[in-house]
């Protein structure tokens, strides 16, 4: 199998590996999905806080466990988000307490226009007229200027040239780094997303660096077999990190359920500074590697999560699915 | 008559709101419910989306925990993405009526699920006192959809003259504003609250008592509103729930969310 990939098309690398070498302090990450529940690259923001990562310019549609977690380690300056919650799991305590007290400074957009942001990146246009968010005061109120209020700079308001009609102007995004959940990617990083792609599809093209975390590895075949599936192709991918249960403890559709007992657990540890250190101790600490994570989760709560009613969604595509065997060969080759 | 909860009437009224046909988008919890319950009871031919993009689905398994969670994905015909959804179903004006929630709900129906301060915004705000959830899809369903349905609990702190933050908007300022700023949708068109129903006078845009639920009262309503609100002269008692309707809303509501009391 790993005989027939050319290096240029193995772009395999350790979770470890992916944030040593795409994310410094400073930079604009963008998390994918940015959803709250669902397909997410959780495992992704869990190194970035044992590599202690800092001053992050984090811009997603929604928070997650994930920018929940980044918040409360506070290596969140700024988040631009159209969505601060975790639905029907509750208020985000960790962004919450970085908000309130002015660590992290919140600019809010709305899930359209957070999207159409990312598509305004993908197309490198200057700007992207929109005809929401005008009129409320996600156009008027700059968390990071406060004192310009009525805010002119945030959404500029600009006439439609044909019409005459007022709108407003958005700009445009190009994170430095986004770490994509995917469900199934190949060693090269042609995926398959399992559920709603939220706007996974335009951040791919937006984001100068592309960075798959997948559930799982599958062999180049299945791109062969299903390619209108491969929303995001390997020619805009940069490294492929293998990592199974990569959203957990939210879900990924085909594969996994979010798990309700420790999404409480989490968002209840995150209220006070003293409980995120101690979740940090015991839950992101000691996970040094995939593996470790699995452990973590236990075989039980795997059994139960993964019994879920989505998992038909995936049989269509498990007989390319790699052994963790056949991935560290292929990742193995591209240490040379 | 069956007994019923005042959460279960609410949601019923809401459901109310939904007429056959429409193209229609739901958030999560309550409006979900709600939205499925005219579904199962007088709207089969609706055609309702999440802004996840997550279309043809019924939820499995209990109340979702969100959009995209896998209790709504397990039983769909399409799965697309944000500009789908939000974009070319929603943003484009092609969507018939949205249902949100509301933290704080003023006059005008503008919408607050941003944070609160204490006051309405200016340029001394500081820091927010609460920070909530923010907008979501909610500010692209006010601003586009044909009409909106607010949903609220009914409180003195909620119902302000002016909100503190206008995430989704109302009517704004009033008759004018949303044209004023180029907004393409209809705007609310009702506020389905704990205690009864409002909505807009039509010359003032103001929101006025439409009508009460049976174990409300006008007198409640006015003491529960924390601006002049006004009156209908239609105002009447919202009729109860039908066993139909509660018998529809019981089979969307598996795990029995609306029946504690």
């Amino acid at each position: 199998m790993s005989a027939t990939l050319s290096k240029r098309k193995n772009k395999l690398i350790s979770l470890s590996d992916a944030v040593s070498r795409y994310v410094s302090d400073g930079i604009q990450y963008a998390p994918g999905s940015g959803l709250p529940v669902g397909a997410e690259s959780v495992a992704f923001g869990r190194e970035i806080i044992r590599q202690k990562r800092k001053h992050l310019h984090v811009v997603a549609n929604c928070s997650s466990q994930q920018l929940n977690l980044l918040c409360a380690a506070g290596a969140v300056d700024k988040a631009e988000l159209g969505f601060s919650g975790l639905e029907v799991y509750g208020f985000a305590n960790g962004l919450r307490r970085a908000v309130e007290s002015g660590k992290t400074i919140l600019e809010d957009y709305s899930n359209l226009s957070m999207t159409l942001r990312f598509l305004g990146g993908a197309l490198n246009w200057p700007f992207v007229p929109a005809t929401v968010n005008i009129g409320s005061d996600i156009q008027w109120y700059q968390a990071s200027a406060p004192e310009l209020y009525p805010s002119t700079t945030k959404i500029p308001e600009i006439t439609d040239p044909f019409s005459g009609r007022r709108l407003g102007a958005l700009s445009p995004l190009r994170p430095d780094v986004a770490a994509i959940h995917v469900t199934f990617a190949d060693p090269s990083g042609n995926a398959v997303m399992l559920g709603t792609e939220w706007s996974r599809f335009e951040l791919s093209r937006a984001a100068k660096k592309v960075i798959l975390v997948a559930d799982h590895i599958v062999s180049p075949a299945l791109a062969r077999q299903f390619p209108n599936l491969i929303r995001i192709p390997d020619l805009v991918v940069d490294a492929v990190v293998y990592a199974p249960f990569a959203a957990w403890p939210q879900s990924s559709p085909g594969l996994y359920d979010s798990d309700e007992t420790h999404m409480k657990l989490l968002n209840e540890a995150l209220k006070t500074e003293a409980g995120y250190l101690d979740y940090k101790q015991r839950f992101i600490d000691p996970v040094e590697t995939p593996e470790d994570l699995l452990h973590l989760i236990g075989e039980e709560k795997i059994e139960t999560l993964t019994r879920g009613p989505t998992s038909f969604l995936a049989d269509p595509f498990r007989k390319w699915i790699l052994s963790p065997a056949a991935v560290s060969e292929i990742k193995g080759d591209n240490h040379e | 008559m069956s007994e019923y909860t005042r959460q279960e009437m609410m949601a019923i009224a809401t459901g109310r709101e939904i007429r056959d046909g429409e193209l229609a988008i739901f958030g999560v919890g309550l409006s979900m419910l709600a939205g499925f319950f005219a579904q199962a009871h007088h709207a089969p031919n609706i055609r309702s989306l999440t802004e996840g993009g997550v279309y043809g689905a019924t939820p499995v398994g209990g109340l979702p925990w969100g959009i995209e969670c896998n209790r709504i994905s397990a039983n769909a015909t399409s799965f697309t993405g944000a500009l789908d959804a939000l974009g070319f179903l929603v943003g484009s004006g092609r969507c018939d009526v949205g249902i949100i929630g509301a933290a704080q709900v003023d006059k005008f129906g503008n919408v607050n699920t941003t944070a609160i301060w204490g006051d309405p915004l200016s340029s001394v705000a500081g820091l927010p006192r609460t920070r909530l959830a923010g907008a979501g899809g909610a500010n692209d369903i006010a601003s586009s959809c044909g009409r909106v349905v607010i949903m609220a609990a009914h409180e003195k702190k909620r119902f302000v003259d002016r909100v503190d933050y206008i995430s989704s908007p109302g009517f704004l300022d009033g008759p004018g504003s949303r044209r004023r700023y180029g907004l393409i949708g209809g705007g609310p068109s009702v506020i389905v609250t704990t205690l009864g129903i409002l909505r807009p006078n039509p010359k003032t845009l103001e929101f006025e008592i439409s009508a009460y639920f049976a174990f409300s009262s006008i007198e409640e309503i006015l003491s529960s509103t924390g601006w002049n609100l006004q009156v209908s002269p239609h105002v009447h008692v919202v009729p109860p729930p039908s066993p139909a309707e509660l018998k529809a809303l019981r089979s969307v509501d598996t795990t029995g969310m609306l029946q504690r009391k």
